[in-house]
């Protein structure tokens, strides 16, 4: 065998093999820690495939955290929505009521008043009778519309009216809302517009 | 075939994943999307496009404006910022150094830096923007501090990143933002700006109609060809008066005497579709503080 020609300068140790090995077990070690690392950035970053998620948010509960909520710009949009769904079918969504259902907001002189007692105890208590509205009688019936709101969203609607539409008048209070609640009672009567015009601003 | 079976079965799995994650499962999760409420409003978004942008839609896709154009506003971060709404019974002096100790605290000072910059020659005008770029947990505690002092102030979010800080809109771009365009002109090579909020920033449609006869003559310095071949040229009817839709060009674009150039209804769609492009709007996957919320808000003075 040792005058056959050589083809191949390699020696023959190098040649390939056939036979089984073990996988060495740092490659399983590798594995999964990649996994795991992949599992937790996917916790971190995946947002669970909800469609509201983006990022650089990584869970619905962060999205949540980072809703504007505080504050009288808030408290005013909400009394937009508010107002909008209960009171502008009547009085307007611009604020400006409709001949013969109900008189204006924007401007009235009994929105911007001084104090807010008045204004409270109409959507609370409800209102009947003649009443004077930029020096216009309206002479109409409004049920007690605001009673069944919560505290908080009836004063959003409050501020809402009393700052909207160049009314510029400053904010209303829940605290406002419940003292007029209580001096009202459980079972309250539409007041009549002399009623009114008897209780202080 | 010896393996026929496994190599079918092979395939079809290899398909099917990537079906599955292709079609499949952004189907369910973004197929049934719906107009949405804009935050603290009562307002939805989006409108559908007026029919012309919708046209128009289709002029921007024919004409490529995708290939350099990107309509996706990216957001690398959210902050939050505290803003003064009212003093209470505190003077301003005492509460610039209320608080500067605050900042001091040990919980409060990892994440925020100091005071803006307009704090140092404040007078005690509200609203006022404090402190900025802090986390949402610094900012609602540190609310909780000035509150109890007597102020009011209010937490502010604010969306953070490259394209932001650009102008390029106020927040990113999600999938609503797209809802009523069939097909979606994403883009994806930035040789001109993000266009997802040029209908708020370039607002007006004498601009855009020159830019696109002749981008170089309002934006020096841009690599846009121009898009004359939506243009035409064409006999004044009326001598003297130019017809009202003639481009207002300068002098040495301007075409011969007694000729006008007029946009095609192509020109005008484009322009109506780039017109009604908005990123502006704050929504629940993608919230920040409006502006506009804040400039409506009812002024302090009970």
């Amino acid at each position: 065998m040792s005058d056959e020609p050589k083809s191949c300068s390699t020696p023959s140790s190098a040649e390939p093999t056939a036979t089984r090995s073990t996988v060495p077990v740092w490659i399983f070690s590798l594995t999964v820690v990649l996994l795991y690392l992949g599992a937790v950035y996917f916790d971190h970053h995946g947002g669970w495939f909800d469609a509201n998620v983006y990022g650089p948010y990584g869970s619905a509960e962060e999205l949540d955290s980072y809703q504007p909520k505080s504050g009288a710009a808030a408290a005013f949009a909400r009394g937009k929505t508010l107002y909008e769904m209960n009171c502008g079918i009547c009085h307007g969504i611009d604020g400006l009521g409709k001949p013969n259902q109900a008189p204006p907001l924007a401007g009235s002189e009994w929105v911007k008043a001084k104090g807010v007692q008045r204004l409270t105890h109409i959507p609370l208590a409800g209102l009947t009778g003649s009443v004077q509205v930029k020096g216009q009688s309206w002479n109409l019936s409004m049920a007690a519309m605001g009673a069944a709101l919560p505290d908080a969203d009836l004063a959003a609607v409050m501020t809402y009216i009393r700052g909207a539409w160049g009314n510029g008048m400053g904010e209303v209070t829940a605290d406002d809302i419940k003292a007029a609640r209580a001096a009202i009672g459980a079972h309250p009567q539409p007041m009549t517009g002399d009623q009114m015009m008897k209780m202080p601003e | 075939m010896k393996n026929g079976c496994s190599v079918f079965l092979a395939a079809f799995i290899a398909l099917g994943a990537s079906w599955w994650g292709f079609v499949l499962a952004p189907v369910l999760q973004l197929g049934t999307a719906k107009q949405t409420a804009v935050l603290n409003s009562s307002d939805i978004y989006p409108n559908q496009r007026p029919g012309d942008a919708t046209l128009g839609l289709q002029v921007y896709r024919a004409d490529g404006c995708a290939a350099c154009h990107t309509t996706q506003v990216g957001q690398e971060g959210v902050a939050c910022e505290i803003a003064l709404t009212s003093l209470g019974k505190n003077q301003p002096v005492e509460f610039k150094k209320f608080i500067a100790s605050l900042l001091d605290l040990p919980r409060l000072r990892p994440s925020s830096n100091s005071v803006t910059s307009q704090m140092q020659s404040w007078t005690g005008t509200v609203p006022q923007i404090i402190v900025t770029n802090l986390d949402v947990d610094t900012a609602n505690n540190l609310l909780q501090h000035i509150n109890a002092a007597g102020c009011k102030a209010e937490v502010q979010i604010v969306a953070t990143g490259v394209d932001i800080a650009r102008g390029w809109g106020m927040r990113r771009s999600v999938a609503e933002d797209f809802l009523w365009d069939d097909p979606v002109q994403l883009g994806s090579l930035r040789v001109g700006p993000d266009l997802a909020d040029v209908g708020t920033r370039l607002n007006n449609a004498g601009w855009q109609l020159l830019h696109l006869y002749a981008p170089q003559s309002v934006a020096k310095n841009s690599s846009m060809p121009p898009f004359r071949f939506l243009f035409e040229t064409r006999k004044s009817k009326t001598s003297g008066v130019p017809s009202p839709d003639a481009l207002n060009l300068p002098t040495e674009l301007a075409p011969p005497d007694g000729y006008e150039i007029v946009p095609t209804a192509d020109a005008k769609n484009l322009v109506a579709y780039l017109l009604s492009l908005h990123a502006g709007v704050p929504l629940y996957d993608a919230p920040f503080t409006s502006r506009q919320a804040s400039t409506n808000a009812p002024a302090n003075k009970k």
